[in-house]
């Protein structure tokens, strides 16, 4: 046996003095009597504090003489030489993905996971080492590895719920880094098992038992042999740590939203598509409802009858002119078989036997998911044109475009407003958006060549937005014109002798379309192309595509573009906390947009960017702020809504490898317990006087 | 000051009550046990050679033929012999044993002295250590109350044996004997009291003890002195320990109170906290009712 602080034993020599103040004669209170005369009676058979009734109180002594050593010896920290040897690298890999936050295991798997790392720090032996890693959708270390139990304890009490998906594997590969090529490593996942795999090695999957009743005797075996002397095979030492898996689950049912996006039409300039995913992780049927409202106005409320594992996913289209954030809530979920709800629904009572809500739906989650849908906004369009019908309409059969026709060039170009110039050109074209269709003539960005027959269209740029869903390839188109542009454009579609037919124009003063195919005598005006060319250049002229804002699953890091002079940027998360976050001005977007990197977003819910606010994460006091930008963030994980663990971890034994709990306790520990039981029994002597 | 102002006024209560009350049944107006020469008959006995006979029954002679002399009670004051305890025991508790001990010899001699009787105080400690001689008459009330204000409680013993035999060296007549102590007597409280009763002192005990000692507060490790004889006795008290000093004292206690029954002797056992007065109107009562 070694001592960690053998110097404490010094104070042994406390002894003497506890000796010597027992033995010497200590002055005594003094009390006056009226008479000795009962009280000789009441001592006669001894003679009262004699040279050897010192020792009268033997035992007293004794206790106090054990109680000291046993307090020098805690003091001292005595460990065993096998102890030192076997120290393990231990590392604790806590699961505090959305799942954890299921209440079949009390109060909730997050918070029975942080007990049982807690159980094992209090089991920590001298000299083990343990660090805690956190399995959130990106691992992360809380605190290294150290042998100080309060701060583990501090760490573990200080870990909080999120809203993740789980990555067990790097966590515990990480884990893994962490612990080294230490002989005595191992990886403590604590989890609820609700992951896709859990990304075992060979070794890991040969010691998952496939029998328990016989895993268990694997197991007390393994332990066995950690009793051996530490010495290791060499051949082992750069093999992975082993993992041991702590489920905190059961088969627990859940029903949730798996997904929700939202995006404008691509045809229908109002209208807007929400795609809606609805799983029910559990071996009953499920009915419920999904509630879907806009800016708090009630969408559409579908009712959902789900079979067992049933996974339902639908397209749904509405028509609005806003935009803002849709949000999607299950409610109202009973069980039975789909004929007892249609026949519960149809006699207005409640299916026999049907489990409550807090039954059947054990994660809240992913009872809620949000979208955001784009506003759409009118635009002004001012047609130059000698005339044609196709290009009039095209306009004038988008609702969101006011429009003005011309035949005649203005005096005053207005600024507000798409120009589209069909037939001549000014000599120099407006400042703002232009859209040059069919022209005729030369201007200060291009001159006019020959007329080109029968062009075809080969190279499309698939990658611009104004390109989406276009295909000129096979547009008939008989005549167009030779632009010979002054400075180098961004070619949008050329012809196969290289000739640009469309192309975006660099100038500064305004962006600028140029197409040069001939509507009379093409059947572009007859093409769906056509107007999906239009919207794409309105959307493009407008500077966002408005199509669509997808919602991120949580976890994530994502990019968003903002428009703001502002130097601090701040994100709001749905629980009302502010942190700042920096802005990137890159060089190939426009001089008055930002991208601003957020993230990662471990909360479901709508994350805000604001120009103003406290630069420190605080919640918000006051109204609320304008957003510069938002984003939406859901759960969007099927793994995460189905609360059940994986089959292989459930059927795997608890873990006995770790002496937690009273007998796994450090050596001062116990010597302490004495003690103070030494401490009681002679404050129990001291008050009977059994001694005397 | 041992005697306040009002002591005489609430002496000479007592004195009233006890007349009008208790006439005749506490200490003056007694009848000694004293056969002699009075004229109340007492009961007869056999004449032997040499009697008087003029107090032959010649009445019984001639009916019966039996020589019968008549005896009579004599009358004669009656002698009051107050001994109070000087030793240091008394001077324990608070307030002190010693100050209700003088208190009550002070009522008593007035008592006394009201009674026509006489009286005389025997302060004893190892022996008699003071004494005030017989008198009578209420004017000497002062004298004993100096006497008793004068009086130290500083004897190292206590032996009632050889006190009463100081007092019986003196050749007093007998008479009633009223002993004032706590009894925390060595050589035992009963030889004394024996010796008064073999020389037909009336006896009356009046035992006076302080709460403290009956209950003392104490417990584990201590120097008890003994306040009267010094003596330093160091020593564990237990709860069994004071379990059994409680049972002593009470066992020492209840053997007082049982001599005196089985002798016939009067006994007064009091806590040293109740008022003088109070203790001898209970007194009274005690002995009325025992009439």
């Amino acid at each position: 046996m070694s001592f960690a602080l053998p110097i404490a034993l010094t104070l042994a020599a406390l002894a003497l003095p506890i000796i010597a103040l027992y033995i010497l004669k200590v002055r005594l209170r003094r009390v006056p009597v009226s008479t000795n005369l009962f009280w000789k009676q009441i001592y006669e058979e001894k003679p009262p504090r004699s040279i050897w009734q010192h020792f009268r109180h033997l035992l007293s002594l004794l206790l106090q003489l054990l109680l000291l050593l046993f307090i020098v010896l805690a003091i001292a920290d005595p460990y065993f030489s096998w102890q030192l040897l076997q120290a393990r690298r231990l590392v604790i890999v806590i699961d505090n993905s959305a799942s954890m936050r299921a209440t079949d295991v009390k109060p909730t798997r997050l918070d029975a996971a942080k007990n049982g790392a807690l159980e094992l720090i209090d089991g920590l032996r001298f000299r083990d080492e343990v660090a805690i890693v956190l399995a959130g959708s990106t691992p992360e270390v809380v605190v290294g590895m150290t042998g100080h139990a309060p701060t583990l304890r501090d760490a573990i009490n200080g870990i909080e719920f999120s809203d993740n998906p789980t990555s067990l594997t790097t966590a515990i590969e990480l884990g893994r880094r962490l612990i080294g090529e230490h002989p005595h490593g191992q990886v403590l996942v604590m989890t609820d098992g609700c992951v896709e795999a859990v990304g075992l090695t060979d070794s890991d999957k040969q010691a998952l038992p496939t029998d328990p009743t016989t895993a268990v005797a694997d197991v007390a075996e393994k332990s066995a042999s950690k009793e051996t002397p530490p010495e290791q095979p060499v051949e082992n030492m750069n093999e992975p740590s082993p993992v041991e898996y702590r489920l905190f689950a059961t088969e627990a049912p859940n029903i949730g939203i798996t997904q929700l996006q939202v995006r404008r039409s691509l045809i229908d300039p109002l209208g807007y598509e929400i795609l809606a995913s609805v799983k029910n992780a559990s071996t009953s049927p499920v009915a419920c409802r999904l509630e879907l409202t806009l800016n708090d106005i009630p969408v559409d409320v579908i009712s959902l009858k789900l079979k067992p594992e049933e996974l339902w996913s639908r397209s749904i289209e509405k028509t609005t002119l806003d935009g803002g954030p849709l949000k999607a809530v299950l409610t109202q979920i009973v069980a039975g078989t789909v004929d007892e709800i249609a026949a519960a629904a149809a006699e207005n009572t409640k299916v026999s036997g049907s489990t409550t809500s807090s039954e059947l739906d054990l994660l809240s989650t992913d009872n809620s998911a949000w979208a955001l849908l784009p506003a759409r906004k009118t635009q002004k369009v001012l047609v130059v044109s000698p005339g044609n019908l196709f290009l009039q309409k095209v306009f004038e059969a988008n609702p969101l475009v006011e429009v003005t026709v011309r035949k005649d060039f203005p005096e005053q170009w207005p600024l507000d407003s798409i120009i589209v110039l069909h037939g001549p050109l000014p000599a120099t074209l407006p400042s703002g958006n232009v859209f040059a269709i069919d022209s005729i003539g030369s201007c200060d960005q291009w001159d006019q060549g020959e007329v080109l027959e029968n062009p075809i269209v080969t190279d499309q740029d698939k990658a611009s937005p104004l390109m989406n869903h276009i295909r000129l390839d096979n547009v008939l188109i008989p005549q167009a014109r030779q632009l010979q542009f002054k400075t180098p454009p961004h070619s949008l579609a050329k012809t196969l002798s290289g000739e640009i037919v469309f192309a975006e124009v660099k100038r500064p003063n305004g962006k600028c379309l140029a197409l040069s195919v001939s509507l009379d005598s093409s059947d572009l005006a007859f093409r769906t192309a056509f107007p999906i060319m239009v919207a794409n250049s309105l959307g493009w002229f407008s500077g966002t595509t408005g199509e669509l804002q997808a919602s991120v699953p949580t976890g994530v890091v994502t990019t968003l573009a903002v428009t703001t002079k502002a130097a601090n940027v701040s994100l709001q998360s749905p629980l009302q906390k502010i942190s700042s976050v920096a802005v990137s001005k890159p060089s190939d977007i426009e001089s008055d947009s930002s991208l601003v990197t957020v993230g990662p977003l471990n909360e479901i819910g709508l994350w805000k960017l604001t120009a103003t606010g406290p630069t420190t994460a605080k919640k918000v006091e006051g109204p609320e702020i304008d957003s510069l930008a938002e984003v939406a963030v859901n759960l969007a994980s099927e793994r995460e809504t189905d609360l059940r663990p994986l089959k292989e971890l459930l059927d795997s034994p608890e873990s006995k490898t770790i002496m937690a709990g009273w007998f796994g306790k450090p050596l001062w520990f116990y010597l302490i317990i004495l003690a103070c039981v030494l401490t009681s029994v002679e404050w129990f002597l001291y008050q009977r006087r059994f001694i005397s | 000051m041992l005697f306040p102002s009002d002591f005489l006024t609430r002496l000479e209560y007592l004195s009233i009550i006890s007349k009008r009350v208790f006439r005749g049944q506490l200490l003056a107006q007694r009848r000694t046990m004293q056969m002699g020469s009075g004229i109340e008959f007492s009961d007869h006995r056999e004449y032997t050679t040499g009697d008087d006979l003029r107090y032959l029954d010649w009445n019984v002679y001639a009916r019966h033929g039996d020589l019968l002399l008549k005896r009579f009670q004599e009358e004669q004051d009656l002698h009051v012999y107050l001994m109070i305890d000087c030793s240091r025991s008394m001077a324990f508790g608070n307030p002190p044993k010693f100050d209700l001990a003088r208190h009550l010899v002070a009522a008593l001699a007035y008592i006394a002295l009201a009674d026509l009787d006489r009286i005389a105080i025997i302060a004893y400690a190892n022996g008699v250590i003071a004494e005030l001689p017989v008198t009578r008459g209420k004017a000497r009330i002062l004298p004993i109350m100096k006497f008793l204000e004068e009086l130290p409680a500083s004897g190292e013993d206590t032996n009632l044996e050889k006190a009463v035999q100081g007092l019986l060296h003196r050749g007093v007549r007998t008479g009633l004997a009223v002993v004032v102590s706590d009894l925390f007597d060595e050589h035992g409280f009963q030889r004394g009291l024996d010796q008064l009763r073999y020389r037909r002192f009336d006896a009356h005990v009046i035992q006076l003890h302080d709460p403290t000692e009956a209950n003392p507060a104490l417990l584990g490790d201590a120097e008890l002195v003994d306040i009267e004889t010094e003596s330093v006795r160091k020593v564990t008290v237990t709860e069994r320990n004071l379990k059994m000093y409680k049972q002593l004292f009470s066992d020492h206690q209840t053997a007082v109170r049982d001599y005196c029954h089985t002798y016939a002797l009067g006994c007064t056992q009091s806590p040293s906290v109740i008022r003088f007065d109070d203790l001898i109107m209970r007194m009274m009562r005690a002995s009325g009712a025992g009439r």
